[in-house]
């Protein structure tokens, strides 16, 4: 077994490693350095694609046709994309591995789940016309650079949104990068354009020029987190500056003339910058190292380290992690080193073993910990053994360990060998794995049709195995050639009962594939009626559809099919949908009333509901801006009503209006010349007759009354407070004349007192003969005379009540005293 | 570990104010905020203006007004996407600014609370959709006070029962469940009346839907949906069982304050005559009308929650004790006697007194203000009336004295109370007698009333006697309608022996009568006190735990054959292995210190608020019935007889 510090690298004061990861990855025919390589973030797919411009052996006319090829890192071909749509500009991937096309045209295709399937979206912003530069890709999004330097960026790419980017200069860009939102102290991302001397800093609201003058800068790169930016100047040297850009930190001069191909970030610590067949690896304090190469390189940056693709090896250099340093650099003494030989020794069955034990007795539960992830960074299968049995052997010897994270790591180191196997590749580092998470991994695997490995790793860390049931579901949807009875039986076998799994996505998958009857049945199996919805009116099962969305109560849902199927249909067969469906019928008059009235007249005619189609009439009424179109509704809500029995005293009501409207209309043509002259229309009945009380008008008042058949107590209300507002204090006087009234007298004094007279209150005082003597003596009190009031008491002969108005007077002095003194006196004497 | 307190309203306020300013935080810059009118109250409660304008708010606009204008790039609207009408409300601004503006625009919709698909279809008709970016304030319960949450739908009650438009009953099983997924299933379901039972079905429903959708084995919904420990039970209330509580005047000083000044939002208006100078304009930023202020109603004010759920008449004592408690504590001559320890102690509270003494001058110029108001003719007419209804006189000896009122044109919603609040409680009017006082109502309020008089009858608010309205079936279903008579006696709704200084049953919040709905509530979950209170046990110290009444839900069961409505107990059990491991978590619960859940779909009033707080105090109480428990109200909004009407009353008129 060699030593695993075999592939070290010192670099400055750091060591750095080269993992062969694969051997012959590609075909030796494969002229690589006429490709584009993209790779997927987290050790993910390959994309390779021709660059046309540049001149390649010709093999006949199949191979002739340009395809975009996707591989694993291993070289393996998991998807040949055909592609005969323009020049590409820009390719891509995002953290969740889909693949983005850009064209010149500034036409995007994203390609999902490694498969031949694609969202097309426009960049827009005049893309078409003016074409695309070239782009950078992030995890979730990308900018474009058009030819005349706008920037666009998509931050999504589930809703793509193009946005433009303030503008920069439009002079040549010599070299651009971009800082992803998530660490951009802006949350935004920002672009970093390299144009002439100077750099510029681009965001959504302004291009700030930062005053550089070492330019050009042929190369920028941004280190993963953002932490430090790179820039390679036209004097071939690489300067590295603070993400914040407050100070330069290194500065490497790399001595060659020819301007690298490529510059990349190492992790956050390492700078690569690749030529052809050479590799300069500068590290900080500008040390640096140098790695030949038999064929052309291509660099993949990663988030921990640097993916490197010839035609022979994929290999990984990163910087060798802590805890693995510590552990095997030569002459480490290390509490981990020491438990490593301490275990190796016990192998021998050495007596040493012990010895070198209780040597780091009081940091050894440390040295477990380093040893467990030192066993986690490493890609030997050898290593990884020994290290994890010191760890045990560490563990063994204290007394209270918590073997958590060994257990886990044991776990980890499993899957990620399971998925580093060549056949798999996906050679992930531990720190990418724990940062792409075990989901996304099985997401992965599923996409790669890696069923079987998805489900025992699902099954062996406990996680969620339901997309994975789907997706194999909808891959034999696709491609089974059985009938779809079989399809649906063995589906509905393998799935019925596991939670989560969902229907709705299978059956979309055989609806896509024209297989209608198959997902009709697979959707029966479905579960939430807000996915069944969609894909049942996709399927113009419109009805099936509304049914689905009235069981699920969800009224968005229901208003979406009813909307649907109403462009769809002609309005009678409309009108039947909804009809026997009350839920339907309420939601669609509901917006009807506020949008689409002859939509809801429509309606009510059709099911023959009168009265609400009287009410929608009347109220068209109201909202006439004149009468005589108003009287003309009302004219057509009373027919409406005509043959109804049980509707006519509505239909009365509605005649009454019309009439109302007529009197009205004639009243205010009558007075307009007269002083009075006021606006009657849209007044009540009573309100007409209080407004022509209180002008004055009695016998066009009277006429209201005898037209309407107003109630003889309302008339007599309506006319003392139409009276006393307009303060015809004689008129009211003439009312207290008369002998009855049909509301008794206590209102007129009430209103009229309200009304401040006091005098005129008083004159009903002594008509509202139904009251009791002490009330009437209050009444009195209240308009102020005193005086009658005791009379009254007097008269009655109420010692009590007549005292009780002499303490209310006694010392006020005057006429009232003396006048109340003498009846007390008076009645004294009795 | 402390157990998590379910519902709690501080953190499903904060959580509701951290979405949104995370979302605001989203948009780059300084921007405009257009804001539906309806949205402003749950907006002012959840966050201040001076926050919104730290997260880069410029101006704030009301949808309604159509007026945002250019000046910021950014133009941010915060509206609910459930209705046609505001989404294209949306549209058609955008279009607007985009048409009139010199520069280029960045539109974002937050649409509350979800993102609807008929939302995305408008807009995409409208040619929009793809200009703005959108996102969704998951909005759902605001907190009022502790102990209340509301949806702040305020259109509810007629959306449901006039429109039969069932999208609140949607949202608030949504909101329901979200609670179920974070503290468990509610253990048992109560409930009275058939939208209640449609919540009901939807949330169970939703249960199946929520397994389906979330994936399996993650260890939320594994323990999110097995029924919870801290949760005693869910009870269901649906406002179409118990419309007369809403008609009747609320007698509570919360309930009038809001009948008087109106108030929303924990906010009212008042005219500052009244109140006093422009004090700060507490919260909300909106400036206030020239002579309105703003008054905030608080319920974490000491001095207002102890009046707040009083009956009005104890008010005035109560505002006397406290101005002579906050007197004698800061009387000058005291001050002589004490210790520069005690002065210090005495300085300390001071900011304490004085904010006391603030709220004690505004509440009592309110009471005064209060005070007019019950003083008035109409009002002692219009309660007299309502005290005869309720305790079961003969609905047409009220007739006269309805329509003196009419006469006398007061306020048509206070007419239409009434006629409804007899109407409601005694299964609609006779024939002839409706017919009279829609002829009374058109004459004296216009005929544009015929459509509010239909809307009533729709809403099945006021009807003629037998159901014979929508031109439906003849005879009344049974269940349609609610029978006061046997209600009286079974769980006496009506008390003629109320205390309203001391209480001591729920029914001092209407001076008499017991409300309904709330009686029901404590038919479940206080049934011990309830059975006491309608068969007084002979024997005072056998009966204590022995009331035959009390036993299982013989009383419930008893009172909801004669309400209207569909009637619903359901149990929502879950895998064994999963209530232990719950229950586990959760540290030992036993049966004490649960929390009811208690809903009202449709709205809530102010008077059933106090009457549910009643019954809580006395659950809290040790060693009482309740074990004590916690009630927290939950509800589509609250309610008051004037909107409740106010949603039938068509404003439009002829000329």
């Amino acid at each position: 077994m060699s030593k695993p510090t075999a592939n070290w690298e010192k670099v400055g004061d750091k060591f750095y490693r080269k993992v062969q990861l694969y051997t012959a990855v590609f075909d030796q025919d494969l002229e690589l350095e006429n490709y584009f390589v993209v790779g997927a973030p987290y050790s993910g797919a390959l994309a390779i694609f021709r660059d046309e411009e540049k001149l390649h052996a010709f093999r006949g006319a199949r191979a002739a046709k340009s395809t975009i090829d996707i591989y694993s890192c291993a070289g393996k071909l998991i998807r040949r994309i055909n592609w005969d749509k323009g020049t590409i500009k820009g390719l891509g991937w995002s953290d969740d591995e889909k693949l983005l096309v850009v064209t010149e045209d500034g036409a995007v295709r994203c390609y999902y789940h490694l498969q031949g399937d694609f969202v097309p979206f426009s960049l827009g912003h005049e893309s078409e016309e003016i074409g695309v530069h070239s782009c950078k890709f992030y995890s979730s999004g990308f900018v474009a650079l058009l030819n005349n330097n706008h920037l666009i960026t998509v931050s999504n790419y589930d809703e793509p949104r193009p946005k433009l980017l303030a503008l920069p200069p439009s002079d040549p860009v010599v070299s651009w990068a971009i800082i992803p939102p998530a660490y951009s102290l802006s949350r935004s991302v920002e672009v970093i354009l390299a144009i002439e001397k100077t750099l510029y800093v681009v965001d959504a609201t302004d291009a700030e020029d930062r005053a550089f003058s070492a330019g050009p800068f042929k190369h920028i790169s941004v280190s993963p987190r953002a932490e430090f930016l790179a820039f390679y100047t036209e004097d071939g040297k690489v300067w590295v500056v603070s993400g914040d850009w407050s100070e330069k930190l290194s500065e490497y001069s790399s001595r060659v003339r020819t301007v690298p191909k490529d510059m990349q970030w190492c992790g956050s610590n390492a700078v690569a910058l690749a030529w052809e067949d050479e590799l300069h690896l500068i590290g900080p304090k500008s040390a640096a190292t140098k790695f030949y190469y038999d064929s052309f390189l291509h660099l993949l940056p990663d988030v921990d380290g640097i993916r490197l693709l010839t035609n022979d090896v994929c290999e990984y250099i990163q910087k060798v992690p802590d805890e693995t340093a510590d552990v095997f650099r030569l002459g480490s003494d290390a509490p981990a080193a020491h438990l490593l030989e301490a275990s190796t020794l016990l192998d021998q069955k050495s007596p040493k073993a012990d010895d070198l034990i209780q040597l780091i007795r009081p940091s050894l539960d440390e040295a477990v910990d380093t040893c467990v992830r030192a066993a986690g960074h490493e890609y030997n299968i050898h290593w990884q053994k020994a290290l994890l049995k010191a760890a045990s052997f560490g563990k063994s010897v204290l007394d209270l360990y918590s073997s958590d994270d060994f257990v886990d790591m044991c776990d980890t180191l499993r899957v990620l060998n399971a998925v580093r196997f060549y056949e798999i590749g996906l050679p992930l580092s531990y720190d990418q794995f724990k940062r792409l998470t075990p989901e996304k991994l099985i997401e992965r695997l599923t996409n790669r049709d890696e069923y079987l490995l998805a489900l025992r790793i699902s099954a062996y860390l406990r996680l969620p195995t339901d997309k994975i049931y789907v997706h194999w579901a909808q891959q034999k949807v696709r491609v089974s050639t059985d009938d779809e009875e079989s399809i649906c039986r063995l589906i509905v076998k393998k799935l019925h009962g596991k939670v989560g799994v969902s229907f709705e996505e299978i059956a979309r998958a055989a609806h896509d594939e024209g297989r209608v009857r198959l997902a009709t049945e697979l959707l029966n199996y479905e579960p939430r009626a807000g996915k069944q919805v969609p894909l049942l009116l996709g399927m113009k099962e419109d009805t099936i559809a509304l049914d689905k969305a009235i069981e699920s109560g969800d009224t968005d849902l229901i208003y979406h099919v009813l909307l649907h199927i109403r462009k769809k249909l002609p309005l009678a067969s409309f009108f039947r949908v909804i009809n026997t469906r009350p839920i339907a019928t309420a939601l669609i008059e509901a917006s009807a009333w506020s949008q689409d009235r002859d939509l809801l007249k429509d309606l009510y005619y059709q099911d023959d509901r009168r009265t609400d189609g009287a009410s929608l009439l009347v109220s068209e009424a109201l909202s006439q801006p004149s009468l005589t179109p108003a009287l003309e509704k009302l004219k057509s809500a009373s027919k409406y009503l005509h043959d109804a029995k049980d509707l006519t005293f509505t239909r009365t009501q509605i005649d009454d209006a019309a009439k109302l409207l007529r009197l009205q209309e004639t009243f205010e043509k009558d007075l307009a010349s007269s002083p009075t002259a006021q606006k009657f229309l849209g007044l009540s009945a009573n309100e007409t007759i209080f407004a022509l009380t209180a002008a004055g008008h009695t016998k066009r008042a009277a006429k209201v009354v005898s037209e309407f058949k107003i109630p003889e107590k309302t008339h007599a209300w309506l006319r003392l407070r139409a009276l006393v507002s307009a303060r015809r204090w004689a008129d009211i006087e003439d009312l207290a004349k008369t002998k009855k009234s049909a509301i008794g007298w206590e209102p007129y004094f009430n209103e009229v007192l309200a009304a401040g007279n006091t005098r005129v209150a008083g004159v009903f005082v002594g008509k509202c003969t139904g009251l009791g003597v002490r009330e009437r003596v209050e009444m009195w009190g209240k308009c102020g005379m005193v005086v009658r009031g005791a009379e009254e008491a007097f008269r009655a002969k109420d010692g009590g009540l007549l005292g009780e108005v002499w303490e209310g007077v006694k010392g006020r002095g005057g006429e009232e005293e003396r006048e109340v003194g003498r009846l007390v006196g008076l009645l004294g004497r009795k | 570990m402390s157990p998590i307190t379910p519902l709690s309203a501080a953190d499903i306020g904060e959580k509701a104010r951290r979405d949104l300013l995370l979302l605001l935080e989203g948009v780059r810059g300084k921007k405009s905020l257009v804001f539906e009118k309806a949205l402003a109250g749950p907006l002012n409660l959840l966050v201040k203006f001076s926050t919104l304008q730290e997260y880069g708010v410029d101006r704030a606009f009301f949808l309604e007004n159509d007026n945002v204008d250019s000046s910021q790039r950014n133009v941010v609207f915060l509206v609910r996407g459930e209705k046609a009408q505001t989404v294209l409300a949306v549209a058609n601004q955008i279009k607007r600014i985009q048409r009139d503006s010199q520069i280029e625009h960045e539109f974002s919709i937050i649409w509350v609370p979800r993102r609807t698909m008929v939302s995305d279809q408008l807009l995409e008709e409208a040619g929009v959709l793809g200009e703005a970016s959108l996102n969704e304030w998951p909005l759902y319960f605001v907190p009022l006070a502790d102990d209340v949450l509301s949806l702040e739908l305020n259109d509810c009650p007629t959306d449901l029962y006039l429109r039969k438009d069932p999208t609140s009953t949607y949202l608030a099983a949504k909101a329901l469940m979200l609670q179920q997924q974070k503290h468990g299933l509610f253990p048992r379901i109560f409930g009275k009346g058939d939208n209640a039972k449609r919540l009901v079905d939807l949330l169970i429903r939703m249960r199946t839907e929520v397994t389906a959708g979330e994936s399996s084995g993650s260890e939320a919904s594994f323990l999110g949906l097995t029924p919870s420990s801290t949760i005693d039970s869910l009870i269901v209330i649906d406002r179409e069982v118990d419309f007369p509580t809403v008609l009747l005047t609320q007698l509570t000083y919360e309930g009038l304050i809001d009948e008087v000044f109106d108030i929303s939002a924990n906010q009212t208006e008042v005219d500052s005559s009244i109140v006093g100078g422009s004090a700060p304009t507490g919260q909300g930023g909106s400036a206030s009308t020239s002579m309105k202020r703003k008054i905030a109603i608080d319920p974490k004010d000491a001095l207002y929650s102890t009046l707040c759920d009083s009956n009005f008449a104890v008010v005035g004592n109560l505002l006397n004790k406290a101005a002579r408690r906050l007197q004698s504590s800061t009387e000058r001559n005291q001050l002589a006697a004490k210790t520069t320890a005690e002065l210090r102690d005495f300085v300390a509270k001071l900011p304490g007194y004085q904010a006391e003494q603030a709220s004690l001058k505004l509440h009592t110029s309110m009471a005064e203000e209060i005070i007019k108001f019950t003083r008035t003719d109409i009002f002692l007419r219009s309660l007299e009336v309502q005290q005869n209804l309720m305790s079961g006189a003969d609905p047409t000896t009220q007739h006269d004295l309805i329509i003196e009122l009419i006469n006398r044109n007061v306020p048509l919603s206070t007419i239409l109370r009434l006629l409804c609040l007899e109407s409601t409680t005694n299964a609609g009017m006779r024939p002839k007698d409706l017919e009279t006082f829609k002829r009374a109502v058109i004459q004296a309020y216009g005929p544009q009333h015929i459509l509010t008089l239909s809307s009533l009858e729709k809403m099945g608010l006021l009807q003629p006697r037998g159901g014979v309205g929508l031109g439906t079936g003849t005879a009344a279903k049974p269940g349609s309608v609610t029978n006061y008579a046997p209600l009286r006696r079974n769980i006496k709704i009506w008390d003629d022996e109320v205390n309203e200084a001391e209480p001591n049953d729920i029914s001092f919040v209407f001076s008499g009568y017991a409300p309904l709905s709330v009686r029901l509530i404590q038919s479940i979950i206080q049934k011990q006190t309830l059975a006491n209170l309608v068969k007084p046990p002979s024997n005072p110290q056998a009966s204590a735990q022995a009331n035959p009444l009390a036993q299982g839900l013989r009383i419930f069961d008893d009172a909801t054959k004669y309400v209207r409505g569909a009637t619903f107990d359901e149990s929502q059990t879950g895998e064994e292995k999963a209530v232990k491991a719950r229950s586990m978590l959760n540290g030992s619960h036993n049966d004490s210190a649960k929390t009811i859940v208690v809903f009202f779909l449709g709205g809530i009033t102010r008077a059933e608020i106090a009457a549910l707080r009643f019954i809580g105090s006395k659950l809290k109480e040790v060693g009482g019935e309740g074990r004590g428990s916690r009630i927290i109200i939950c509800s589509t909004g609250i309610v008051k007889g004037g909107s409740l009407v106010g949603g039938a009353i068509e404003n439009d008129h002829f000329g």
